[in-house]
């Protein structure tokens, strides 16, 4: 009986260890919405971000036209899938911005982190450690306009973002 | 007994659902709802029945809606002395921008506030999934239209003579 015990602490323990480690997925999204519709005014995205199992709740600010998203804990959502959801419902990405706990990272230009939810590039350097903020810059992720506008950075990790999620951010 | 328990839960998930997701269908009857107008005094929904009545939901920071409140104000001035009322629902929780708004637009008609956004009771009891929408009710106070475009609007209005 005590072994038992002694056995389930142990595992529950553990697995404490094991959750609270796993500072790499997104804990929180702010989305920027576009299309030919105010995306504000329709019920759609607020529903589809919220109908998602990792989604733990969805709240609007009406000044900034930002969704922000909050995730539950050792969710496996990747910026795609974010994306994906948001896409289903006839708009388009103008900004995402994530909120995520890289650990002991230094931030550096180029440097790449690897992830469950994704392998990040940074373009930028950032003495921030633990959770940070992070803006999408890949292709789908800005606007059309914003895409080309940083046409020349987009060159230069071309290579690199046409790996599957794969994403290239800025701390901000 | 698990299982009629396993029923009962199921049954009251599906009130909770349908309700939930309750929307207004034609032929359904205008809704009993209290809500608070621009002068802070609480007004029944079905106060207005007996006339023919344009349930208008919007909100101060839809672009959309605001376009068409600018339509709405004179097309509401030319018919009201006609059994026509139009009654605003805004779904602003900025009371301040909603007021401002409504004195902006030159809006005459009937202001009700639900300050919840696309949760406010009214807007789920509708049915409301995108801003602006409106529902049209005959004299009876029965739904015939939704987002009726002003031809049905007058159409109906001339009905009534």
């Amino acid at each position: 009986m005590k072994n038992i015990n002694l056995k389930s602490i142990l595992i529950a323990a553990f697995v404490l260890i094991a959750s609270t480690n796993s500072y790499s997925q997104i804990s929180k999204a702010e989305i920027i919405a576009t299309g030919l519709t105010c995306s504000m005014c329709s019920n759609a995205i607020n529903k589809q971000l919220k109908s998602m199992a990792e989604v733990e709740s969805v709240s609007t600010d009406l000044n900034t036209n930002t969704f922000t998203v909050t995730l539950k804990d050792n969710n496996a959502v990747t910026p795609n899938i974010l994306k994906e959801s948001v896409e289903k419902t006839g708009f388009f990405i103008g900004s995402m911005v994530l909120t995520m706990d890289l650990g002991n990272v230094q931030v550096a230009e180029n440097q790449k982190v690897e992830r469950p939810s994704g392998t990040y590039i940074f373009v930028n350097n950032s003495t921030k450690t633990g959770p940070i903020k992070v803006q999408v810059l890949n292709d789908g992720f800005v606007t059309k306009k914003e895409f080309k506008k940083s046409a020349k950075l987009q060159a230069k990790f071309a290579q690199a973002t046409a790996n599957e999620n794969t994403y290239l951010i800025k701390s901000i | 007994m698990f299982k009629s328990h396993n029923f009962i839960h199921a049954l009251c998930l599906l009130s909770v659902f349908s309700t939930a997701f309750g929307q207004l269908k034609i032929g359904d009857k205008l809704p009993g709802i209290q809500l608070q107008n621009n002068e802070d005094v609480a007004i029944d929904l079905q106060s207005y029945q007996g006339k023919v009545i344009l349930v208008d939901f919007w909100a101060s920071w839809c672009a959309p809606c605001r376009v068409a409140n600018k339509k709405m104000a004179p097309f509401y001035k030319q018919y009201k002395s006609e059994q026509f009322e139009v009654v605003g629902i805004s779904v602003d929780t900025d009371k301040q921008k909603w007021n401002n708004a409504i004195t902006k637009d030159k809006l005459e008609y009937g202001q009700l506030i639900d300050p919840n956004g696309f949760d406010a009771k009214s807007a789920v009891l509708f049915g409301v999934e995108q801003l602006p929408s409106s529902y049209l009710f005959d004299t009876t106070g029965t739904l015939v239209s939704i987002n009726p475009t002003e031809e049905e609007i007058i159409q109906l209005i001339k009905k009534i003579k």
